[in-house]
């Protein structure tokens, strides 16, 4: 492996999506998106910065279907799909946080619980309990446990309780990830019995791998 | 030495016991179901295949584990549905891809007029559009013949939620079905 | 999806006799039970022989194994597989295997910052001619993380530093074919409505590794 490319990569690697607003980010855009749907993507992005909402998931957006060759119209209406997600996601967080505008970090990771098929009900219940924290490890916890087939309800249940418990960040992502062994331990466990024993061992759950 | 006829207790306690070949009676009385099972989870006849034949290779290695032998075909089921779970995961999405299936029939047409082939094909795309929790209760219910007290032992679920399920399945399916008929 | 007369749900529950329903009910009872009956054929096939060669090579208990044991032994044994020409977005074969390590940096390449992380990237692809990893991490643009495979066993591996936090991604493998990572456990619709999904990935901060 080379390691000038992987140094070239670090070395461009780009911040966390929250952090990067330059302008709307349609320089980017040119060259790389089909004209024909550029006009359409440069709108939507100034819509979501007129807005207050983060533009640089929509700008990747733009590329990753671009990249994808989809066709113009499916890509406007992906990037369109997008900007609603935003607009859910912040709609959520003002609802679950009221009196403080949301930082744009927290709308990202919101808007990317909802892709994944998080409810509203269960995204706005993981914010309430630790709402000055960047949601994204529980709300990603959260989702992996759906994505599993637990309870939805259950799932939520047992992060915050895990969160009780003095657990936080990407230590949640290991208690979705200690849930799911549980379920595969030989001998069929149900979902309830591998919830049960996760919370049993809260707060001593596994770190390590996503 | 067990029979093909003998209660799986027995014949569970004949595996325990060293003779790994009588658990040859248990894959041939519950292969079937539990193919027919992963196959209308899965929608694929080849990962249905994979997943069951790593249930059962599962249920031989921790065969005493299973803490009630009078109920070793709960047991099968559940082993296979976390499997299918699992399968489902990996794939990364609960529904089923339909991009073998015939193309559905001409609105026009009757129920009763549809190809055999026709109407199979409807039904398992019906079924393929459950959400997967659905699926595998109207599955267990009406294609395995399950009572809800069994079904709640393989899922896990609560009887009132498998109802629950079982009705929305029904009403999803039948509003399939119904569509072809208008 | 209307609700159905709550005396059919009774019926098909086995609570009342079909006999007692009315018309209308009983022609939908039959309709619901003829299409179960469809459902119940037995697929043609028997996998008893699998099951009983591998109990007969393998006759005492396996130990437990984490997962990246099972993976290295995976990796080693030979394999057949079905494959399916599907469209190109989906799994084109179903030889891919990944995993996304966080593994200690031993050999003197970049370190990352507090605020980054190490991703690994390894796909089994035999055959293949060159495996590219695209994502939102490097604009969706290809030809910057190259997967490479020295000894031309077909596993191919690339690491990359990479911002915390989570990242969407796929291997394009001989310039065409975009393949998901069927192992990377978690996935999001990638919004361009044909259903497809995209691989995401969660890099933890290297500060928060024990």
């Amino acid at each position: 492996m080379s390691w000038k490319l992987v140094l070239a990569l670090a070395l461009v690697a780009r911040p966390a999506p929250v952090i990067a607003q330059s302008g709307n980010g349609t320089t980017r855009l040119t060259g790389r998106v089909p004209a024909a749907a550029l006009p359409a993507i440069d709108s939507i992005i100034a819509t979501a910065a007129a807005e207050s909402l983060p533009t640089e998931p929509l700008v990747q957006k733009a590329l990753e279907g671009s990249a994808k060759n989809i066709p113009a119209d499916r890509l406007v209406n992906g990037v369109r799909r997008g900007l609603l997600q935003l607009r859910q996601a912040r709609a959520i967080l003002t609802r679950a946080v009221p009196g403080q505008s949301p930082p744009e970090g927290h709308v990202v990771a919101v808007a990317a619980a909802l892709a994944r098929g998080l409810s509203g009900p269960i995204v706005e219940r993981l914010l309430t309990v630790a709402p000055n924290e960047p949601p994204g490890p529980a709300l990603h916890a959260a989702a992996d446990l759906v994505a599993h087939h637990f309870d939805p309800d259950s799932a939520a249940d047992l992060l915050v309780e895990a969160h009780n418990k003095g657990l936080r960040g990407v230590r949640l992502l290991d208690v979705a990830v200690a849930a799911d062994h549980e379920l595969q331990r030989p001998g069929g466990r149900t979902p309830s019995e591998a919830l049960a024993h996760v919370r049993a061992m809260l707060p001593n759950v596994r770190p390590g791998r996503p | 030495m067990v029979n093909d006829g003998a209660p799986d207790m027995e014949v569970v306690a004949q595996v325990l016991g060293g003779d790994g070949e009588a658990f040859g009676i248990l894959i041939r009385r519950y292969e079937p179901g539990l193919l027919r099972f992963a196959t209308r989870m899965l929608g694929n006849p080849d990962a249905a295949a994979d997943a069951v034949a790593e249930s059962l290779v599962r249920a031989y290695r921790h065969l005493a584990q299973c803490r009630d032998p009078g109920r070793l075909r709960s047991w099968l089921y559940r082993i296979t549905g976390n499997r299918c779970r699992s399968h489902l995961a990996r794939r990364h999405t609960n529904d089923i891809s339909l991009s073998d299936a015939p193309p559905l029939a001409d609105g026009s047409d009757t129920w009763a007029v549809l190809e055999r082939s026709e109407q199979v094909a409807l039904v398992e795309r019906a079924l393929a559009a459950l959400p997967a929790e659905k699926r595998e209760a109207f599955v267990l219910k009406h294609v395995e013949g399950m009572s809800y007290e069994e079904m709640a032992t393989v899922t896990g679920a609560r009887i009132p939620t498998l109802k629950m399920r079982v009705h929305r399945a029904r009403e999803a399916l039948l509003a399939a079905l119904e569509e072809v008929v208008r | 999806m209307s609700p159905i007369d709550p005396r059919l749900q009774e019926a098909l529950d086995g609570e009342r006799d079909p006999g007692d329903l009315p018309a209308d009910l009983r022609e939908a009872h039959a309709r619901l039970i003829a299409a179960t009956q469809m459902l119940k054929a037995t697929p043609p096939v028997s996998v008893a022989w699998r099951v009983m060669a591998e109990i007969r090579e393998n006759p005492g208990r396996v130990q437990s194994d984490g997962p990246a044991r099972r993976l290295i032994r995976w990796l080693g044994r030979p394999r057949a597989f079905t494959v399916r020409l599907r469209p190109v977005w989906t799994l084109a074969l179903a030889a891919g295997l990944v995993t996304v390590l966080l593994l200690p940096w031993s050999n003197g390449g970049p370190t990352p910052g507090v605020a980054q992380g190490i991703a690994s990237f390894v796909g089994h692809f035999p055959g293949a001619r060159s495996v590219e990893v695209v994502g939102s991490f490097n604009d969706w643009s290809r030809g910057t993380l190259h997967l490479n495979d020295d000894n031309g066993d077909g596993i191919w591996h690339a690491k990359a530093v990479l911002p915390a936090g989570q990242h969407e991604y796929m291997f394009v493998v001989d310039g065409e074919r975009w393949v998901p990572d069927p192992l990377a456990g978690r996935y999001v619709d990638d919004g361009f409505g044909a259903g497809q999904q995209n691989s995401l990935l969660i890099v933890r901060p290297v500060s928060s590794q024990p």
